[in-house]
């Protein structure tokens, strides 16, 4: 207990170094910017940034990564409430009573609303993130090899159901993933494998690579597909951005509500923001004294909304840090970039790796402080961005495509690949596949390789190893519950959101 | 649901994916094939199970196109530009270098799409800028350098 409060306390030392402030602010800001363009989502944000923090330190590239993606989620809200256009599907209810808002003559309001729930929702999620991922990186203690095979399939399992409209093909781009996360050299004897002759290859398929082609580059051809259309000018409004005691006083209990929501959503692997905010609203209008403002500019709906998605950050790190298990793509990528620093996620980042971790959680901790200092301050500014047209950005995303990939290695060849999966993506998101889920295979594809190939070696071939621990069975049970968990997921998602709203998100979605 | 005709392409591309790598695969050793044979394998099932679930809805519902949701709005000149600018971009980078090749595709890209002169400068002075600060000065990438600079 005491090893954990030193941790913690040495972690906001760390984080709270010049180089590390400077990384949130920025990472803060550039997040923003991405989550208030619509178009641009989280995880294409954060992949497009994951070459910058190569050269950081472990802990300084993870807060960046870490305030982007809280950045982005945060900067959803701004076109929400300014434009009507949510700059990510995790702000889409933010619209309903932001946007009224706006039209009364109240953004300031809003925008306060927003900045101000984002921000606890934000800082409430730490302390899930404090509290259970040190727990549950003590039960990845117990996997051995078989148990990591199985956990792989579980993580494919759980993001392919989720994230598809298809099951089948939501498994089917997982399958795809795990195919070509075969290629380069065998992990164990190191024979080559579907090189196809080219060297570049003997290490596998770049994650990175493929990360910033399947969610950026395919962006790109998403964006150059459509009509380049003028976006809505961005409302003009004079009421300053704050809120009053009263008003503070007023959206408390949903902010506590929305954050215990949306943290538990977090935390489930496979459920994510978009979810979360309009659960958030949902409950934020059931318990409402007020429920007659709900459709007309309620300040409780921007913030049970808000406070939602924003609590989600937290909670959805802990899979992802202690398990491998991304919940959804935005954490998909950043597992990418924990791997990128030579960091392995499971139980030694909690022993070997504890400081850098500790100092990754203070440094989530302080990047709700500067959402909320950066946002508040920053408003009028970032609604302007907002108005940036597919035109510029276009180019614009593809030089950083380009530049991103190349600066890995110093390699054209890594280009190549990124232009290759951007083709792949754009072509997988047009047929309803899941680019999350060939992403989650390229990084668990050889961590299941090695597990099952170590548990065949060590019983002599005998395939019965992989079913004799009842760690696997569990494994196994959620396994199949992760598959057939989008029909629960649907259903849960209509029951709280009415099916307009969820056709809206999911159209959203599809879009951005 | 109707069944969709393009998800034909889908079944058929992920048949030809795993008969691609089944066929590369014959010439691996047996330790090493074992883990791609099993991915192949389950791949190949999943695309038989969807090929069935398309049956199924084919006939029960009947078949539409599908090409007209999928690409709904689709703007064929302005994509196939973007991809094949795209493309002349990355042997451009080669050839003439990344600052000149980058200045000539944002140009060309901002003709065609139509950008406003100053919006145009200002992003390409604010794109050039930020790679030279963020990538040559700050992570002291050495960018191809081709004929030009």
């Amino acid at each position: 207990m005491l090893d954990t409060l030193q941790l913690m306390g040495q972690g906001f030392i760390s984080a709270l170094s010049f180089v590390n402030i400077l990384a949130m602010a920025g990472g803060v800001a550039l997040g923003i910017i991405i989550g208030c363009l619509p178009g641009l989502s989280a995880a294409m944000g954060v992949a497009l940034m994951l070459p910058l923090t190569f050269s950081m330190p472990a802990d300084t590239g993870l807060i960046v990564l870490g305030a982007i993606y809280c950045g982005a989620i945060f900067g959803g809200s701004i076109s929400a409430i300014l434009i009507h256009t949510p700059g990510t599907p995790a702000s889409a209810a933010t619209a309903i009573e932001g946007y009224q808002m706006t039209l009364q003559g109240k953004a300031g309001k809003a925008l306060a609303t927003a900045c101000w729930s984002s921000f606890w929702g934000g800082l409430l999620s730490c302390i899930s993130l404090y509290f259970f991922a040190p727990l549950l990186a003590q039960l990845a203690l117990k996997f051995m090899s078989a148990e990591k095979f199985w956990l792989g399939i579980f993580g494919l399992t759980i993001i392919a159901g989720v994230s598809s409209k298809s099951i089948v093909k939501g498994l089917m781009s997982g399958a795809m993933g795990l195919v070509i996360s075969t290629i380069g050299l065998d992990p164990i004897d190191g024979t080559k494998r579907f090189m196809f002759g080219q060297a570049f290859l003997a290490e596998g398929i770049n994650t990175t690579c493929a990360l910033i082609g399947l969610f950026s580059m395919s962006q790109v051809f998403i964006l150059a597909e459509k009509e380049i259309k003028k976006r809505a000018k961005a409302a003009k409004f004079s009421d300053k951005i704050t809120l009053t005691r009263e008003e503070r006083r007023k959206i408390r209990p949903t902010i506590i509500r929305s954050w215990i929501m949306g943290n538990i959503i977090g935390i489930l692997p496979g459920a994510g923001a978009s979810i979360a905010c309009f659960l958030g609203y949902n409950s934020a209008k059931q318990f409402s004294k007020t429920k007659e403002e709900f459709g007309h500019g309620a300040i409780e709906g921007v913030a049970g909304s808000e406070a939602a998605n924003n609590a989600v950050t937290g909670g959805s790190l802990i899979p992802m840090l202690t398990l491998g298990i991304p919940g959804e793509s935005v954490t998909a990528v950043l597992m990418g970039g924990l791997i990128i620093q030579g960091l392995a996620p499971g139980p030694e980042l909690f022993t070997k790796h504890a400081a850098m971790t500790y100092t990754f959680f203070a440094g989530f901790v302080l990047v709700q402080f500067f959402m909320l200092a950066i946002g508040t301050l920053g408003c009028r500014g970032f609604a302007q961005i907002s108005r940036l047209s597919d035109a510029i950005l276009i180019p614009c995303v593809t030089v950083l495509c380009v530049i991103g990939s190349y600066a890995i290695h110093r390699n054209m060849s890594d280009v190549v690949v990124m232009i290759i999966f951007g083709v792949l993506g754009y072509l997988m998101r047009k047929f309803d596949l899941n680019t999350a889920a060939v992403v989650l295979a390229l990084i668990l594809g050889p961590i299941s390789e090695k597990g099952l190939r170590g548990a065949l070696r060590v019983s002599g071939g005998d395939i019965g190893c992989l079913f004799h621990s009842p760690v696997s069975w569990v494994l196994i049970i959620l396994s199949i519950v992760g598959i057939f968990s989008p029909f629960l997921m649907d259903k849960f998602e209509r029951k709280v959101a009415g099916d307009e709203n969820v056709d809206a998100a999911v159209q959203d979605e599809t879009l951005s | 649901m109707k069944m969709k005709k393009t998800d034909i392409g889908v079944v058929v591309f992920m048949y030809a994916f795993c008969a691609f790598f089944y066929a590369y695969s014959s010439k691996l050793s047996a330790g090493s094939k074992t883990y791609p044979l099993f991915t192949i394998t389950l791949l190949f099932g999943l695309t038989t199970l969807y090929l069935f679930q398309m049956i199924l809805a084919a006939r029960k519902y009947g078949v539409e196109s599908g090409v007209d949701t999928v690409f709904a709005g689709f703007k064929a000149l302005q994509f196939t530009l973007s991809l094949v600018l795209t493309i002349v971009y990355f042997f451009l980078v080669k050839y003439l270098g990344f600052f000149s090749a980058t200045t000539i595709f944002m140009i060309a890209s901002f003709i065609y799409l139509k950008v406003p002169v100053l919006h145009s400068v200002i992003a390409l002075v604010a794109m050039n800028l930020l790679i030279y600060l963020a990538f040559v000065q700050f992570l002291g990438v050495r960018l191809p350098a081709g004929i030009l600079f």
